[in-house]
């Protein structure tokens, strides 16, 4: 994880923050696929690495903490596997 | 339509306008070239298919088709076949596709039997069927039918003509700061919806510029497919893709990079200067609608926030709206002379235009239609599709930062049994973001639902 802290859920809250140019306090916790496709975006970005999300990782997230979930498992498994 | 004047799409068009380029040029890049010759040849078999399932020349083929070549070569098959394509968003659910193809009845609609691997692509590969529909001609001699989310509940049905959507082709060729034949257009935006349709494909097909959808919706994929060739690049998107990109770091410098454009809402200026200063190239802006196409441009981003009008268009300003030159009504069915009489559309946009440039300002919409994403959304229709629930006695739905739904239910009602209701009307882009079960919504002293978002706000803090 390049030396990176883990992924919190502060740390998504911040980033829909900068898309919804809302306080992140105030971001709502249901994500449509322009959030998620925004969170993979900059989840990728910090880890500089490639999220290898399949389809049905993808069209389970709905929330949040849902896409929390999926992201953490993907970071932690093999970078290459 | 009278029965004497039956809609034909006449189809010479599609190969005057589309296929007239040297067979060997590059259409697509998917990122395995497919030059024109192999693009006409896989037109001409899927006319086969479609003729095969019941389409005929005046009748109607309903694409619900995510972006894939499979989409690009039935709509030109559609239209070489002398018929009108109806495209749905692939994302409409299957009740609000029902409703169309009741309304439209399409002889053929033409569906994915297989997806591939879709997880954040720009461009599926899909697998197509086609099935029987009815034995119908087209409502009407438009060559393609689009829905736009309506302000009266149901989608307003917007045609357009083969004549209108060549025009708006050449109106491109005529703009200054388009990419430029041999050149490539890095293309994020939908081809369901005009600007990825006419500005991407259609525009690309006509003026040899080559089309290339990244391999998926991320900033790096955008990178790679700009350095992927030497020709230079233009990257056509919405405004969600400049933060994308503005917030990407290149391994290196792009010289084929020529400038970014989108169509859609104007960004903040903090993100527009974030962007301009990792790349330092012209960030242009589109205003178009789907009803006649592109309106105007600042492709040079010179003139921010304004845009001068595109060739051949006419902007004028009537009580602060802004209307626009389009001869024909391009509403389906019985027209609304609130939004088109005599020649003009009336845009809905509040908008100057200044006197001495002839430059047009927007400044926001006079109705309850909002952009998610770059797709528009009339709050209406999400406010009629909450209140018409079973379990629900009255919604009030609003614009606060995203798509708010202010629910009061008639009985018991959770959230999730809403939002799962809602998942079966609504597309994915269409539904609230925040929803919020109140016991009584709040109500002027004549008992009128209050739409301020403050008062709504307040209502629902505990």
């Amino acid at each position: 994880m390049t030396g990176q802290p883990d992924l919190g859920r502060a740390d998504l809250l911040t980033m829909l923050a900068e898309l919804t140019a809302k306080p992140a306090a105030e971001v709502p916790d249901r994500i449509g696929s322009m959030e998620l496709a925004w969170l993979v975006h900059l989840v990728e970005q910090r880890y500089e690495r490639r999220l290898d999300l399949t389809d049905d990782d993808l069209a389970g997230i709905r929330t949040v903490d849902d896409a929390l979930a999926v992201f953490r498992a993907s970071l932690t498994a093999p970078a290459d596997g | 339509m009278a029965a004497e004047d039956p809609p034909v799409v006449h189809p010479g068009w599609v190969d005057e306008v589309l296929f007239a380029g040297r067979p060997t040029d590059i259409c697509l890049r998917l990122p395995e070239p497919i030059d024109r010759a192999a693009l006409h040849r896989l037109v001409t078999a899927a006319q086969d298919r479609l003729a095969a399932a019941g389409l005929r020349p005046g009748g109607a083929a309903a694409l619900r088709l995510p972006p894939s070549l499979a989409y690009v070569v039935n709509l030109l098959a559609t239209w070489r076949t002398g018929a009108q394509a109806i495209l749905l968003d692939h994302r409409l659910t299957d009740h609000e596709v029902d409703r169309a193809l009741v309304r439209l009845t399409p002889q053929v609609v033409v569906a994915p039997l297989r997806t591939g691997a879709g997880a954040l692509k720009v461009f599926v590969d899909v697998t197509e069927s086609i099935t029987r529909y009815a034995d119908r001609p087209a409502v009407s001699r438009h060559a393609v039918i689009q829905l736009s989310s309506g302000s009266t509940g149901p989608s307003k049905v917007i045609g357009r003509t083969a004549a209108d959507l060549v025009a708006e082709v050449r109106r491109y060729t005529r703009i200054d700061g388009v990419a430029l034949p041999g050149e490539r257009i890095i293309l994020l935006p939908s081809m369901v919806h005009v600007l990825g349709l006419v500005g991407g494909l259609l525009y690309g097909l006509h003026a040899s510029v080559e089309l290339v959808p990244p391999q998926r919706l991320s900033g790096d994929a955008v990178l790679a497919a700009i350095d992927a060739e030497p020709t230079p690049a233009t990257v056509l998107g919405v405004p969600f893709h400049i933060g994308l990109l503005a917030s990407t770091r290149p391994a290196g410098p792009l010289p084929q990079l020529r400038r970014m454009t989108t169509g859609g809402e104007l960004v903040p200026a903090a993100v527009t200067n974030a962007f301009t200063d990792r790349y330092g190239v012209p960030l242009g802006n589109m205003y178009g609608m789907t009803e006649v196409g592109v309106i105007g441009t600042d492709l040079h981003g010179s003139h921010r926030p304004s845009i001068a009008p595109a060739p051949g268009i006419e902007v004028r300003e009537s009580g602060g709206e802004l209307w626009v030159s389009c001869p024909a009504s391009p509403y389906v069915g019985s027209s609304d002379p609130t939004r088109w009489a005599d020649g003009w559309l009336h845009t809905r946009d509040a908008g100057t235009v200044d006197e001495v440039t002839g430059l047009v300002t927007v400044r926001g919409r006079l109705d309850s239609q909002v952009s998610v994403g770059g797709l528009k959304v009339d709050l209406t229709e999400v406010e009629s599709t909450v209140a018409e629930l079973p379990g629900v006695a009255a919604a009030v739905v609003v614009w606060d930062d995203g798509i708010t739904a202010y629910v009061q239910p008639d009985g018991p009602l959770s959230e999730e049994v809403l939002d799962k209701l809602l998942a079966e009307r609504l597309a994915g882009y269409k539904r609230p973001r925040v929803l919020r079960l109140l016991d009584q919504l709040p109500r002027t002293t004549t008992g009128k639902l209050v739409r301020s978002t403050d008062a709504l706000r307040s209502a629902a803090t505990p």
